[in-house]
């Protein structure tokens, strides 16, 4: 068995598929895996891959191309989940992709399009729940800052969102847990950087303050919720524990 | 009765939210909209639920009324005339501020505006309107908005509305004519239905002269069902059969009116409406009637339905210890959801002879075990408006097995990854031929079943606020 391992970033693990194609040993005889790698198995070889931009981008040309735009949709959100398999699985499925073409998206009675799809959906939901539960905190003079620790790695797919929706203000979404930063300046493009240990501390203080229109949304939501039907085990269903960490009214 | 005008913002926000909370209408979908530059705000279709409150509704907007003082004496209403509770207003800035602030922390997806009747209809519509204009013009707000319209404030005020907000309501709270005259005497069903009726017309119109369909978009499960209550032959709205000719039932606006007001689509997201269940005594059948006629002659987007918390002392109302009807309530939603998603007619769910939905069984279950000679389904061959009638197969669900068994069998194992709640759908189906267990197909079987997987479910929502569970610690002393 060759076992081939990458790091997490998206490019990196297009490089593996690639060399993993290039190299031709069969797809019986191929495990790929994300470091670190836990326990390493005595009869196998370890193949490690660099993240090399060029091979990514030859095979992310070819599954828009040869399988379909959707079929990308798919497999990018897939990488972006926490699943442990989800290099192997994206390999799995472009091995049937390249077999069949667009239509492998539906062939969901197979099992790599099958994980394939659930992993895509996680984080897919993923993404809406933050799109929901994201809070910003206003810093003088006008600066919104948000603080996430998603599951998957949703940062920047729900940066999207709210790049559309506010355009025309200076914001920033941290992710804690990656130690990652979305930045918005007004009128123009996002981009990300990685945050420091010193800058991830400064900014989490933030996240206490409060202001006047915190104290009133805190009492917007107390008041409007009515009482002779009070349910938490249905607030709980629609709003996770997890979520509510950095959620304002949680606070 | 004087407006008190040196409340706070919070005690304002907390008195007008407070009497804002009985409304249920909380979605903010129905709408793309991409944002603009210098502006502040998008929208998007699915909608946006951004907290959910204690009871568990989502909170998706920021639900106020414009002033809790009221000319009307509703017997229902917590702000009706003859309450004594302190009454207040928002002025237009504050209520821009917030919706704005509110907006840019991610807190809300819009405003849901609504109001008492504050010296006449006309007054406070005029108002609601000025309030609306400053936060799209001034404020630059490009998010949603729902907004109430008063029945019987004049059309100049209900058009501006429309084209300002994103989503219009009229709530019609009683089904019949008889039950409105018991218990709000100050309202009349046709002073609600005829607004009603110019803004279908309006919507209508508006889509036409787009190029799109007179109708609102549903969803698209209803294009391969034959049998829908939004196919074709079903509905009818006057202002789709042709434009102009009912000119007197249309909400007109000049073109430099229209500039004013940003040359908005008007209530782009459609209408919607609300009723009471349980403070008279229509039955689920005539209710479900009625929101078919609704979906169908007005083309309503949603029609909610509010289990009745008492909240006045009245003769003519249940008594102040009546527990809400919550269970009755999900049910009527359940059955709502097969009218505009799953096919059903509001007559296969319910008849004159059996007016009420069974508690105990979800309606589709409930419709699936009086049909049992259309089942076992067969998951690999059966059409697709067949498979959408199983319980515990969706529309998402049913979808995917259509996609996937084009090439391959597709098993019980599948079936559950797709998302099908086995669990209740293996009783009706087969795969390749055989039944996931060897049951005997049998109603009074398969009810027993299915009734004791839903017992739990069924009686904690019927008892939401009656029990809690016991505790060693606090309930008998014990010292950890």
């Amino acid at each position: 068995m060759y076992i081939y391992t990458c790091e997490e970033d998206f490019e990196s693990m297009m490089t593996c598929i690639y060399d993993v194609w290039a190299d031709r040993r069969g797809s019986q005889n191929v495990r790929l895996e994300l470091e670190p790698v836990g326990q390493q198995e005595l009869f196998s070889t370890y193949i490690r891959v660099l993240r090399d931009d060029t091979k990514a981008a030859k095979v992310i040309a070819s599954i828009q191309k040869k399988i379909s735009p959707e079929a990308y949709r798919q497999v990018y959100l897939a990488a972006m989940s926490d699943a442990g398999d989800r290099l192997d699985v994206i390999y799995r499925f472009l091995l049937l992709g390249f077999a069949y073409g667009g239509a492998v998206t539906k062939r969901l009675a197979d099992a790599p399009v099958m994980r394939l799809f659930e992993l895509s959906r996680r984080t897919g939901n993923d993404m809406h729940y933050y799109r929901e539960f994201t809070r910003f905190v206003r810093i003088e003079p006008g600066i919104y800052v948000a603080h996430i620790e998603p599951a998957c790695n949703v940062a920047v797919l729900a940066a999207a969102h709210f790049a559309d929706r506010m355009p025309s203000e200076y914001w920033m979404i941290v992710d804690d847990k990656r130690s990652l930063a979305v930045v918005h300046p007004k009128d123009e493009e996002y981009y990300v950087t990685p945050l420091s240990k010193e800058e991830l501390k400064k900014l989490q203080t933030i996240e206490k303050q409060r202001d006047i229109y915190t104290d009133l949304w805190k009492e917007f939501f107390e008041t409007i919720a009515i009482k002779e039907r009070e349910n938490p085990r249905c607030q709980r269903t629609h709003m996770p524990l997890h979520y509510r960490k950095h959620v304002t009214e949680f606070m | 009765m004087e407006l008190i005008k040196e409340l706070t913002l919070q005690e304002k926000l907390h008195i007008l939210a407070d009497a804002a909370k009985y409304d249920v209408a909380c979605t903010s979908s129905g709408v793309d909209r991409k944002g603009k530059e210098g502006y502040l705000g998008n929208s998007r279709a699915c909608g946006i639920c951004h907290s959910f409150a204690a009871d568990g509704r989502c909170i998706s907007l920021l639900k106020v009324l414009m002033t809790n003082h009221c000319v009307y004496d509703c017997k229902y209403c917590l702000n009706r005339v003859s309450n004594d509770t302190v009454r207040t207003a928002f002025t237009p800035q504050e209520l821009c501020e917030l919706t704005i602030e509110f907006y840019k922390r991610n807190y809300i997806e819009g405003l849901f505006l609504s109001s008492g009747i504050q010296k006449n209809p006309t007054y406070t519509m005029e108002k609601m309107c000025e309030a609306l204009e400053l936060l799209r013009t001034t404020y630059r707000f490009n998010g949603y908005i729902h907004v109430k319209a008063v029945p019987g404030a004049p059309d100049e005020l209900i058009t501006r509305a429309g084209y300002l907000a994103d989503r219009m309501s009229i709530n019609l709270e009683l089904p019949t004519a008889e039950s409105m005259k018991k218990l709000a005497p100050n309202k009349s069903f046709s002073t609600i239905l005829k607004p009603m009726r110019k803004v279908t017309n309006t919507i209508a119109s508006h889509r036409l002269a787009q190029g799109k369909s007179a109708y609102l978009e549903r969803s698209t499960s209803n294009q391969y069902l034959s049998g829908s209550i939004f196919s074709e032959n079903q509905r009818r709205i006057s202002g789709a059969s042709g434009v102009g000719e009912e000119k007197k039932d249309l909400l007109t606006i000049s073109g430099r009116e229209h500039q004013k007001l940003l040359n908005r689509p008007f209530a782009a997201a459609g209408q919607s409406t609300q009723m009471i269940i349980g403070a008279t005594q229509e039955t689920d059948y005539h209710l479900l009637k009625t929101t078919q006629s609704l979906y169908q002659k007005f083309d309503l987007k949603r029609v909610f339905f509010s289990a009745y918390v008492p909240l006045n002392e009245d003769s003519a109302l249940p008594s102040l210890d009546t527990k809400p009807p919550l269970l009755r309530e999900h049910r009527l939603y359940q059955a709502d959801w097969l009218l505009r998603y799953y096919g059903f007619q509001a007559d296969e769910l319910l008849s004159e002879d059996k007016p009420n939905f069974n508690e105990q069984l979800d309606p589709k279950c409930d419709w699936a075990l009086r049909h049992l000679e259309r089942f076992p389904i067969e998951i690999n061959t059966a059409p697709y408006e067949d498979i959408l009638r199983i319980p515990g197969v969706g529309p998402k669900s049913a979808a995917r097995i259509i996609q996937a068994r084009r090439f391959g069998s597709i098993d019980f194992d599948h079936l559950k990854k797709m998302g099908v709640v086995l669990k209740r759908a293996h009783y009706f189906i087969t795969c390749n031929g055989r039944m996931m267990y060897h049951i005997p197909i049998e109603e009074s079987y398969i009810t027993r079943q299915l009734t004791s997987v839903e017992y739990k479910e069924n009686w904690e929502l019927k008892h939401q606020q009656g029990y809690r569970q016991m505790s060693l610690f606090s309930d008998f002393g014990v010292q950890a």
